[in-house]
C-alpha cells in the first residue's frame, strides 16, 4: 500500500493534496452548525444525481409515455418508489439547505471581502439550481408540470421585440410539448454536472480564502483546528441529523411537496384552476405577480434573484463580521426572514383580496431593505463609534485600513515603476 | 445551545407553512380513517369491480396486484374472466360509449386517491354528499355539476341503518382506491421505521464520537 501511495504521490500530488485541503486544512475552531450546510448540499447533490441516474433508466422522455414511465417507476420497478420518492424530496431538501446555507452567509457576513468570490460563485449555482429544478419538474408530464412551464416560458415572451421567437426557441414548439419535454430532459442531465464543476470553483476559492466563522473576523492561525478529525466528526453528525429529518419525509410524507394536482396526466385542453410553483419558488412567484405589468414583473422577478451579488457593495460597513456586532443590520435581517416567509405565503394563495396588497407591500420591502442597507450601514458604523468600538475591535479597523492603504500605495508604485 | 433553538424554529416554520398549503378548500366529512386491513382492501375491491368499474378504469392496477391484497388465486381466475394475469383491470364500458352517456370518459380511479388534496377524504366525503333536490334530482353539494349519479343511493337511504351501511362500504371503496394509489405504502412506512430507527441510533453515535474527539481541544 505504501508503495503504490509513493508510486502515486512521485507522479501526483495526492498525499499533500489530501493533508492540505483535507486532513490538515485549516478551520476555525469556533463554527457553529450553521456551517454544516455546505457540506450537506454536497450530499444532497450527490443524493439527487444517484437516484437521478438510476430514475433515467426507467424514464420515458416522449410526452405520450412520461406519465406512465413514472407510474410504472413507483409500482413495478424494484424499490422505484424510493428512489423516485427521495429525488423528489432530494429536490426539496436541496432548497431548504441552500436556503440556509445563504442565510447563514447573509447572517455573519460571511459574503464580505475576501469572499465576495465565493458568493458569486454561489450565486452562479443557485441560478443553475434553480433551473435544474424547474426543468425537472416538467419531467412527470402532471398538469402542474405542464401549466408550470407553460406559464414559466411564457414569462419570455415579455422580453422585447424578441420575446415570441424567444419562446418557441425555448419550448420547440408553438406551445409546450413532446420537443419542450425531450429538451428539459437533456438539459435536466446535463447542468447537475455543470452544478458539479461550478462546485470545484467555490471550493478552490474557499480553501483559498478559508471558511468565515461566527465571529466574522479573520482569527489568528492559532485559532485555527485541522478539518480532520474535527470537522469530519461534526460534518458527519449533522449529515445524520439531516438524514433523519430527510427519511422522515421520504417515508412518511413523500407527497408533502408534490402537488395533488400533479397526479393528473397533463391535459393542454385543461388550465388547472390555480397553477401553483413549487414551495421554494414561491416568494420569487409573488414578486412577479406582485407588479400589475407583465415585463416589470418578469424584471422584478429576475433582479429579485440576481440581488443578492450586489451584497457585497451594498454593504461596505467599516465594522467587520456580522449581524453579531450589528444590532441595525441584525434586524434588517430578520425583518427580510419575515418577508420572504410572507411572499412565500402570498405565492401560495390565489391573488384575491388583501393578500394582494401584503404581497404589493413584502414586495416592497423586499427591494427596500436591499436600497436601505447602504445608508443603514453608514448610521450604524456612526452609531456604534459614538457609543465606542471595543477597543481591539478599532485595532481591528485600524489595521484594515491600514493594509488597505498598503496595498493602494504597493499599487501606485508599481504603476509608476511601469511608466 | 442558542443555535440550535434557532434551527427547531425554523424547522417548525418550515412544517407549518407545508401544512397551510397541504389544507383543502372543500370541506370534507369527518369520521373516515384509510383503512389497510385486508378485509376492508378486498371488500373495496369487490365493490370496485361491480359497481365502479361500470365507469372507471384501473389502469395501473394489473389482475395479478389483487393477490397482494388477500384475494386468493382461484378468485382472482373468477374476476379476470380469462383476462391475463398481468393485465389492467378496465372499465366494462368503452370509451365511445360513455363519450356518447357522460359527454366524457370517466377518469381512471388508479391514482385518484393521491390526484385530490387529502385524496382519500375526498372520495369518502364526495360519494356521501349527494341530495336529492326539491324536483328529486340529485346533486352533490361538493362537486357542482357532476356527471356521475348517485351510485351509492345514499341520498335515498332510508333509515340510519341503511346510511351507515353505505358509509361502511363507500369507505371501504375508498380505502382500497388508496391502496390503488400507493400499493407499497405499507411497505414504505414499515421500512421507514427501521431506517429511522437505524439513523437516530448512527446519530447519537456520531454525537459521542464527535464529542470525544472535541474534548482532545479543551
Amino acid at each position: 500500500m505504501k508503495n503504490i501511495i509513493s508510486w502515486i504521490d512521485r507522479r501526483f500530488p495526492l498525499t499533500s493534496f489530501v493533508k492540505k485541503e483535507l486532513t490538515e486544512y485549516p478551520t476555525p475552531r469556533n463554527l457553529s452548525f450553521w456551517w454544516n450546510f455546505g457540506s450537506l448540499a454536497g450530499v444532497v447533490l450527490v443524493i439527487q444525481i444517484i437516484t437521478g441516474v438510476f430514475l433515467a433508466m426507467h424514464y420515458k422522455a416522449d410526452a405520450a409515455l412520461a406519465f406512465d414511465s413514472v407510474e410504472h417507476i413507483m409500482r413495478d420497478v424494484n424499490y422505484g418508489w424510493l428512489i423516485r420518492y427521495m429525488h423528489s424530496t432530494g429536490a426539496t431538501a436541496f432548497f431548504a439547505v441552500i436556503f440556509l446555507h445563504m442565510a447563514r452567509t447573509l447572517y455573519y457576513g460571511s459574503y464580505r471581502s475576501p469572499r465576495e468570490l465565493m458568493w458569486w460563485t454561489g450565486q452562479i449555482l443557485l441560478l443553475l439550481m434553480m433551473a435544474t429544478a424547474f426543468m425537472g419538474y416538467l419531467l412527470p408530464w402532471g398538469q402542474m408540470s405542464y401549466w408550470g412551464a407553460q406559464v414559466i416560458t411564457s414569462l419570455f415572451g415579455a422580453v422585447p421585440f424578441l420575446g415570441d421567437e424567444l419562446i418557441i426557441w425555448l419550448r420547440g414548439d408553438f406551445t409546450v410539448g413532446d420537443a419542450t419535454l425531450t429538451r428539459f430532459f437533456a438539459l435536466h442531465y446535463l447542468v447537475p454536472f455543470i452544478i458539479m464543476a461550478v462546485i470545484m470553483v467555490h471550493l478552490v476559492a474557499l480553501h483559498s480564502v478559508k471558511s468565515s466563522n461566527p465571529s466574522g473576523i479573520n482569527l489568528a492561525d492559532k485559532d485555527n483546528i485541522p478539518f480532520h478529525p474535527y470537522f469530519t466528526t461534526k460534518d458527519l453528525f449533522g449529515l445524520c441529523i439531516f438524514l433523519v429529518i430527510y427519511s422522515y419525509f421520504v417515508f412518511y410524507q413523500p407527497n408533502m411537496f408534490i402537488e395533488a394536482e400533479n397526479y393528473i396526466p397533463a391535459d393542454p385542453l385543461q388550465t388547472p384552476v390555480h397553477i401553483v410553483p413549487e414551495w421554494y419558488f414561491l416568494p420569487f412567484y409573488a414578486i412577479l405577480r406582485s407588479i400589475p405589468d407583465l415585463l416589470g414583473g418578469v424584471i422584478a422577478m429576475t433582479i429579485s434573484v440576481l440581488i443578492f451579488a450586489f451584497m457585497p457593495f451594498l454593504d461596505r460597513s467599516k465594522i467587520p463580521g456580522g449581524a453579531v456586532y450589528r444590532p441595525f443590520y441584525r434586524a434588517l435581517f430578520y425583518v427580510f426572514v419575515i418577508d420572504v416567509l410572507v411572499l412565500g405565503y402570498v405565492g401560495a394563495k390565489p391573488p384575491e383580496g388583501y393578500l394582494v396588497f401584503i404581497g404589493y407591500f413584502a414586495t416592497a420591502l423586499y427591494f427596500g431593505v436591499f436600497a436601505i442597507l447602504p445608508f443603514l450601514a453608514k448610521k450604524e458604523e456612526l452609531w456604534l463609534r459614538k457609543k465606542g468600538l471595543p477597543p481591539e475591535l478599532e485595532a481591528l479597523i485600524q489595521s484594515e485600513e491600514k493594509q488597505k492603504a498598503e496595498r493602494m500605495v504597493a499599487r501606485r508604485k508599481a504603476k509608476r515603476a511601469r511608466k | 445551545m442558542k443555535n440550535k433553538k434557532g434551527l427547531l424554529l425554523l424547522l417548525g416554520v418550515v412544517l407549518y407553512s407545508t401544512q397551510i398549503c397541504a389544507s383543502s378548500n372543500v370541506s370534507l366529512l369527518d369520521g373516515y380513517e384509510v383503512s389497510v386491513e385486508q378485509d376492508n382492501l378486498k371488500k373495496g375491491a369487490t365493490i370496485y369491480y361491480n359497481l365502479c368499474r361500470l365507469c372507471h378504469s384501473l389502469k395501473y392496477i394489473k389482475y395479478q396486484h389483487l393477490l397482494d391484497i388477500g384475494f386468493s388465486e382461484s378468485e382472482v381466475n373468477t374476476l379476470r374472466q380469462g383476462k391475463l394475469m398481468n393485465k389492467a383491470i378496465v372499465s366494462t364500458s368503452t370509451p365511445e360509449n360513455a363519450m356518447k352517456m357522460f359527454g366524457m370518459v370517466p377518469p381512471d380511479l388508479s391514482i385518484m386517491a393521491k390526484a385530490r388534496k387529502q385524496g382519500p377524504e375526498y372520495i369518502y366525503s364526495l360519494m356521501l354528499s349527494y341530495v336529492e333536490n326539491s324536483e328529486g334530482v340529485y346533486e352533490n353539494q361538493i362537486f357542482n355539476g357532476i356527471k356521475m349519479p348517485d351510485v351509492f343511493s345514499y341520498s335515498i337511504a332510508q333509515g340510519e341503518q341503511e346510511k351507515q351501511a353505505i358509509q361502511k362500504d363507500v369507505a371501504d371503496v375508498a380505502s382500497f382506491l388508496t391502496w390503488a394509489s400507493d400499493p407499497h405504502a405499507t411497505e414504505r412506512k414499515s421500512m421507514g421505521l427501521g431506517v429511522i430507527a437505524y439513523l437516530v441510533v448512527l446519530s447519537g453515535l456520531m454525537y459521542l464520537v464527535m464529542r470525544r474527539v472535541w474534548r482532545r481541544l479543551e
